[in-house]
């Protein structure tokens, strides 16, 4: 089981249609990720935006610290089993499945 | 008086058949009587012992008047009554805690900028929603009451409460967040949400009831509603018809044929619409407030009693004076709010509930400015689109003349917007993926994932407001009339722009959008806020609740987006050659009260428009009527105000 954690800036939608315009990136990300669980039975995917997901934030003290010193800006931020990835951008869909491909080599 | 068909049908819908609480929830828009309804109801309950409790979520809510007692945000014994509670609660109040309360805890970890900018993304409609709702469903779980009244919010908005928690199961089970917003956050709640859904459904313990005045708008309204509600497995079960003139005091052509009119509307809706039970209620001569009145409307609905219509005692106003509205008014100052200001188009918005009348005084100003040469475009918005009635010519989508001189009208069609709206952001989707070929991502399911998302009410309102917005392009017009929807859809496709433009500032949520979309917005914002392009028109006819509810709209609207009202419309006032006997005296010192009340409350010039025997239709009736509304008269030529005064 390989769980991957994003920690996202307070928005009112994840998907990114929401608005006048599509937001790209989310659109791209929202679609990759739903790709990546289909794809990888032992891949274990969550989100949390600082809107609706604040107690992520407040229990993870390396997110927190993180967070407190660089402000919002520092996000989103990509954690594979609790390991920071990637700091301030998405990971892309290949990123990500390498990621998850590498992990799984190691466990087996 | 066997059109008065009152059957003890209600009886059985509202009386608690069981162990277990049940809960009656009345539906229909501000003005219809629904407050004084639920009162009457939840006394009849108390008086016939059950133990009643009484909720109201109206923002403007006037149970104190009825019920002669203070009663506020707590659980309130009414001292005369037994076995009776009531709380209003305050639904801005309410949004207000929610936000607090999801804000809080991120104080620990953000800076005093970064919170408010996080409290600017909570002033959404969604959040309001959220809350109100949450409101509801304290109260659906009360075990020491027999029966739960609820005065709930206006018909749309109820709709929109009752969808919701569908909505947000749905959202809940994909573990996301959206725009509607709970996520994991809210998982408690679920269980909550899902019994209340639950107990709403179940027709054993929940009655949906509808209360509406005798017109088709009003009972169109109804059936929309209603129909909205089956779709989610809520059946209604009660229609109430209040207010239809009494026999005994229409002695004139003119109210006899009112009455006839009215008669009909009540027959129809008898006809058409699926209800277990329908009741009525006359007009009264005055409000209806004390126990006496509240006792005979209960009778009436439940008890098959016949009503009691004093015809000359019931209000406390002074009907001995007789009543000019003329001094009220100041058609110059209404004249000047209509014009262009140095050849600049100016927007006209007419806004206002529904059944007010809005579309007929769009329709007569427009008519009016085109006969004073201005080239003039007529849009509504409104869901429910009476231009083409009220011009006798099909109205499309796209501006199109009628044969008024200078005159062109468009109809927003939601569910063409919708689609186009879709559409756009698919293909903008599409081309996104263009050119990305190497990519492993799935296309196809991305776009479906896309197109699920926007099944949502938040695309609904995007649709709407992208074509409002196209028409502030419009080249050639000098002025733009906006027969908007009615006030609360009014002020969320309003207030979006400025949400977005928050949003876009903040940049977490349109990092890619185009900056011509954020430019757009503002162009179309400052327009609005300025009172020499744009005037913001508030109708409404001059009673208590309309009155509330269109000052609140008014006052939204300034603090929210900077909008001051430039005038409002006093419609449907009675005219003084027709209804010679105390009843109507005493309707139309009431009218003449209200109109002083909406003078002082709202401090802007007012544009009064008598009570027409039928609609104006065709722009023969239109321009004749237009002649007898305050300010339309009083136009200055196209022509005459280009030449430079000396």
């Amino acid at each position: 089981m390989t769980q991957i954690q994003l920690y996202e800036e307070a928005m009112c939608c994840s998907t990114g249609v929401c608005g006048p315009d599509p937001d790209d990136e989310l659109v791209e990300l929202s679609a990759a990720l739903d790709q990546l669980e289909d794809e990888f039975d032992e891949a274990e995917i969550s989100r949390a935006n600082m809107q609706h997901n604040i107690e992520a934030f407040l229990n993870t003290e390396e997110i927190y610290d993180l967070v407190q010193e660089n402000g919002p800006e520092i996000l989103p931020i990509t954690t594979v089993d609790g390991e920071i990835v990637a700091k301030e951008e998405y990971l892309s869909y290949d990123e990500l499945a390498a990621e998850l491909r590498a992990n799984q080599s190691q466990e087996a | 008086m066997a059109t008065t068909q009152t059957t003890t049908d209600a009886r059985g819908i509202v009386e608690p058949s069981g162990d277990d609480t049940e809960f009656v929830f009345f539906s229909g828009k501000g003005g219809v009587g629904k407050s004084t309804v639920s009162c009457a109801t939840a006394t009849w309950l108390a008086d016939n012992d059950y133990n009643t409790l009484l909720v109201t979520t109206d923002p403007a809510p006037n149970l104190s008047d009825i019920f002669g007692q203070e009663i506020g945000h707590e659980v309130t014994e009414i001292q005369d009554i037994d076995n009776l509670s009531a709380i209003e609660i305050d639904p801005d109040q309410a949004a207000e805690d929610y936000r607090q309360e999801t804000i809080e805890p991120m104080r620990e970890l953000l800076d005093d900028e970064q919170i408010s900018a996080v409290e600017e993304q909570l002033n959404s409609p969604c959040v309001e929603e959220i809350a109100a709702f949450d409101n509801f469903v304290d109260f659906m779980d009360s075990p020491e009451y027999d029966v739960v009244v609820f005065d709930t919010a206006p018909t749309g908005h109820t709709i929109r409460l009752m969808e919701l928690p569908s909505d947000w199961n749905a959202e809940l089970e994909k573990g996301g967040s959206t725009c509607i917003g709970p996520a994991a956050s809210m998982e408690d709640k679920k269980a909550d949400y899902e019994r209340a859904i639950d107990t709403l459904q179940d027709s054993e313990k929940t009655s949906f009831a509808f209360v509406g005045k005798p017109e088709d708008s009003s009972v169109d309204e109804i059936q929309r509603s209603a129909s909205d509600l089956g779709e989610l497995g809520i059946e209604s079960q009660l229609l109430i018809i209040n207010g239809y003139l009494p026999e005994s005091v229409c002695e004139d052509p003119f109210f006899e044929g009112k009455r006839e009119d009215e008669q009909a509307v009540i027959e129809r809706a008898e006809r058409e619409f699926d209800a277990d039970a329908m009741a009525t209620y006359p007009l009264q001569p005055g409000e209806i407030a004390g126990l006496d009145l509240l006792a005979d409307v209960g009778g009436v609905l439940y008890d098959d009693d016949e009503a009691t219509v004093d015809v000359g005692s019931a209000t406390n106003v002074d009907t001995e004076e007789s009543v000019d509205f003329d001094p009220l008014t100041d058609p110059d100052a209404v004249a000047e709010k209509l014009q262009p200001v140095d050849g600049e188009t100016r927007y006209l918005f007419f806004t206002g509930k529904g059944g007010v009348g809005k579309s007929t005084i769009a329709a007569t100003s427009a008519t009016k400015l085109a006969e004073a040469g201005y080239e003039t475009l007529v849009v509504t918005t409104d869901p429910a689109a009476h231009l083409e009635d009220i011009f006798g010519e099909p109205v499309g989508h796209e501006p199109t003349s009628v044969s008024q001189a200078n005159l062109d009208a468009a109809r927003i069609d939601q569910e063409q917007a919708l689609e186009e709206y879709r559409e756009q952001v698919l293909d903008h989707v599409r081309e996104m993926y263009e050119g990305k070929e190497d990519t492993q991502i799935d296309v196809e399911a991305a776009i479906a994932n896309v197109e699920e998302e926007l099944e949502s009410p938040c695309a609904e309102e995007m649709a709407a407001l992208e074509k409002f917005v196209g028409y502030f392009d419009e080249d050639g017009y000098d002025i733009v009339v906006f027969d908007t929807a009615p006030t609360g859809h009014t002020l969320r496709l309003l207030e979006l722009p400025s949400d977005w433009k928050g949003f876009m500032d903040l940049g977490s949520l349109t990092k890619g959008a185009a900056p011509a979309k954020g430019d757009q917005y503002d162009n179309v914002i400052e327009t609005m806020q300025n009172p020499d392009k744009s005037s913001f028109a508030f109708v409404m006819y001059p009673e208590y609740t309309p009155m509330m509810e269109a000052h609140r709209a008014a006052e939204d609207l300034n603090d929210q987006v900077g909008i001051e009202t430039a005038f409002v419309v006093a419609n449907y006032l009675l005219p003084e050659e027709y209804g010679d006997n105390a009843f109507f005296a005493n309707r139309r010192a009431q009218q003449q009260q209200y109109l002083g009340e909406i003078k002082d409350r709202f401090e802007t010039p007012m544009m009064l428009a008598p009570l027409r025997g039928d609609e104006p239709i065709g722009l023969d009736e239109l321009s004749a009527f237009g002649d007898a509304v305050t300010g339309l008269a009083e136009l200055t030529d196209k022509q005459t105000a280009e030449v430079p005064h000396q």
